[in-house]
């Protein structure tokens, strides 16, 4: 059971970006609609709902070159391509869309101050990435001094 | 300061081409290459001992330290 799992993993993960894709493509076609509500619930003056809206597309974008960026890291992942500059690049990569996602939510918290947690929440992300990058290029160093070892 | 690698010396002492050596000893033949080319990082006492085994020598005719650096080891 737990070697069948070891060799679904990076299967189970590519399903979790699918989701989150989904996810984002839903908030993408629904964004109005949603932001208008959560606007109503609140009762958020027009332009702060705008400001929310302007946000939530902004970091869409972001959002979709990571969920690319960690597709293809997947994939190599799967080739058995693990510790290579192109998975760095990958990664450094994700750690600036989390990057500028919080600082997207940062201008947002003008208009809507709860945007702390989503900037907190992505800057911490940002800092994670950023960690496991510097472990995959000390890896990859390693790798390579290894190669020369006969 | 560098140990330099005699290996393509003592290859051609005994006769002996590189692919034939690399599957003797059971590295590659690239791999070979890296260490006859003084590339290598490092050597597995595993490899030199079977590069002293097919060559018949010892560790020291295949490994050479080039002491160059200025002042060092005078007394």
């Amino acid at each position: 059971m737990q070697d069948w799992l070891k060799s679904k993993s990076i299967l189970f993960s590519k399903l979790g970006v699918l989701i989150f894709a989904g996810l984002l493509a839903a908030l993408d076609i629904g964004g109005w609609w949603i932001v208008r509500w959560f606007g109503n619930l609140r009762h958020l003056p027009r332009q702060n709902s705008l400001g929310i809206l302007i946000a939530l597309y902004l970091c869409s974008v972001f959002g979709w070159i990571l969920l690319w960026s960690m597709w293809k890291l997947l994939r190599n992942l799967g080739r058995g391509q693990v510790f290579t500059e192109a998975n760095i690049r990958l990664l450094q990569r994700v750690s600036l869309c989390c990057a500028a996602a919080a600082f997207i939510c940062a201008m947002g918290v003008v208009v809507y101050t709860p945007f702390l947690i989503p900037v907190a929440a992505a800057g911490f992300m940002a800092l994670i990435v950023r960690i496991v990058r510097n472990v995959f290029q000390k890896a990859l160093e390693m790798k390579n001094e290894l190669d020369l070892m006969i | 300061m560098e140990i330099r690698v005699n290996l393509d010396v003592m290859m051609a002492r005994r006769k002996i081409q590189s692919g034939d050596l690399a599957e003797r000893i059971g590295i590659t033949p690239a791999n070979l290459s890296i260490l006859k080319t003084g590339k290598a990082k490092a050597i597995r006492f595993s490899t030199l001992m079977a590069l002293c085994h097919e060559l018949d020598c010892q560790p020291g005719d295949l490994l050479e330290f080039i002491d160059d650096a200025p002042g060092q080891g005078d007394h």
